[in-house]
């Protein structure tokens, strides 16, 4: 474990190819524990590939990634003047644990109740007994008030719920930072407030997390930091303050300007 | 048309022949059958594979046994395979190797497809909370996957139970062996066949209800939906 002082997650010049598309160009990010740190830009920035370079759902073509103090991978060359990294499965699987996500889609398990759905990953991956991993399911079904729907199965809840349910999830393996992945892009409109509200609720518990998000409004409330993305880099970082409501550069502005027009 | 005098009454002291060949099909079904559906998984997760080493020798596999005849792997494992292993092998395990490996090719493409119908965000979803692919496979995937199986191998059974008559050119002494014996002792084919017909049509149309009966109870309780 770490120091209180040194960062959860620092990510270093990360590259991201598919194919020819290069889809990140270097990219450099810290974040310290209990951070809140919202990544906007349009689709196809490459916010969410950030995202899922982080618990290694994509494998980084190049960068450091450095998680709890520990670089991630074996240093094996270099592309474009970046680190590339080898990385093994069996060491992966153990930095997940660190790293909770959730997802766009939910994903939750069908098959499985909503307790078992978060018991899951307890007993499976932490190897818990079934009573310790009962309890801690409880304690995070309580969390995101959903405790009442534990013996339901996914596909009987709303959207909202069902997102809540995927939270309560990735929390109970008490990972070291949450990693948000447009979690509220699939929801009916009346349904994103509860779920933000969940994840505003995490953040002032001291909760880190990396957030990618299109409700901006979030952002500027729950935010510590507000990165940018545009063509693969960070276009512009800063407060929310400073980056959404005061943008030094022009595409920053352009993007925000999308989003004001249908004020009221 | 030729005047013909059904006479199914002489075939009466003849019944314990013809139990004796359902028992050896259902024999040889039932082994088919369990077989082909352990096999298969092995065979349809080394197909789903992107390890070329599990993925090639499994698609090999599969393409010669679906694109040769079932009687043709029969009579070869019966004439060929021995020659090949140096030990005379018994009707009913060339039988065996025949239709079984036949299953095995179809039944792993089932779980093959079943598996890739299992939508992606699945497996990010158990491996964002840590579990190797191999448990993922088994406690995420599979289950969801077996499911939509299950109609599927409800057709490959009945295929797999119509199959065994095959054995009867290579002389496993099944219904239909027993029928064609019978046959050419007592000069009653037209009595014979009809009764090995029923006797095929009762031990398998059971399993066409049970299908029905399963696919009605998968419409009305999937809950696999997202």
């Amino acid at each position: 474990m770490t120091g209180d002082n040194s960062p959860i997650l620092k990510v270093e010049s990360l590259h991201k190819k598919f194919g020819d598309l290069h889809v990140l160009r270097g990219i450099d990010l810290t974040v310290n524990k209990g951070d809140a740190i919202c990544l906007v830009g349009s689709s196809g920035s490459g916010k969410s590939t950030l995202l899922r370079c982080i618990n290694f759902m994509e494998h980084p073509t190049a960068g450091k990634i450095t998680i709890d103090g520990k670089v991630v991978g074996r240093e094996s060359g270099t592309f474009e003047s970046a680190p590339v990294y080898q990385y093994k499965e069996r060491e992966l699987i153990k930095v997940r644990t660190h790293v909770g996500m959730v997802f766009q889609q939910f994903n939750l398990f069908p098959h499985m109740t909503v307790l078992a759905n978060v018991m899951e990953g307890l007993i499976q991956v932490r190897k818990l007994g079934k009573e310790k991993a009962h309890e801690i399911a409880r304690s995070n079904l309580q969390r995101v008030e959903l405790w009442e729907k534990a013996e339901q199965y996914p596909s009987r809840l709303s959207g909202g719920q069902q997102q809540r349910v995927a939270i309560a999830r990735a929390l109970a393996m008490e990972p070291d930072i949450m990693l948000f992945d447009e979690v509220t892009s699939s929801l009916d409109p009346e349904l994103v407030g509860e779920v933000l509200k969940s994840i505003q609720d995490l953040s002032k518990a001291g909760m880190t997390m990396v957030v990618v998000t299109h409700e901006l409004g979030f952002a500027y409330h729950v935010a510590k930091r507000v990165l940018f993305l545009h063509d693969g880099i960070i276009h512009e970082e800063g407060t929310p303050d400073e980056v959404l409501k005061h943008p030094g550069k022009e595409r920053t502005k352009a993007f925000l300007a999308g989003f004001t027009d249908f004020n009221f | 048309m030729i005047e013909f005098e059904w006479n199914f009454g002489i075939l009466v002291p003849y019944w314990g022949n013809f139990l004796r060949g359902a028992i050896v099909t259902i024999e040889l079904s039932v082994i088919v059958i369990f077989a082909s559906l352990l096999g298969g998984i092995v065979v349809g997760m080394a197909r789903y594979s992107s390890n070329k080493w599990l993925n090639l020798p499994a698609t090999v596999f599969v393409e010669i046994f679906r694109n040769t005849p079932v009687f043709v792997q029969i009579v070869w494992f019966f004439y060929a395979f021995p020659v090949l292993i140096g030990v005379q092998m018994e009707g009913f395990v060339a039988a065996i190797l025949g239709v079984g490996l036949n299953m095995t090719a179809y039944t792993s493409e089932i779980y093959r497809a079943g598996i890739q119908s299992i939508h992606k965000g699945q497996w990010e979803a158990a491996k964002a909370v840590g579990m190797p692919y191999m448990r993922t496979m088994r406690r995420i995937i599979l289950p969801q996957a077996i499911r939509r199986m299950i109609p599927a191998f409800a057709n490959r059974i009945i295929e797999g139970a119509k199959a065994t008559a095959l054995a009867s050119a290579i002389a496993v002494g099944e219904l239909l062996h027993e029928g064609e014996l019978l046959a050419q002792a007592l000069y009653r084919p037209l009595e014979i066949y009809t009764v090995i017909a029923v006797l095929f049509f009762v031990l398998i149309y059971p399993l066409a209800l049970w299908s029905y009966w399963l696919e009605r109870r998968l419409r009305t309780d999937e809950k696999v939906t997202l």
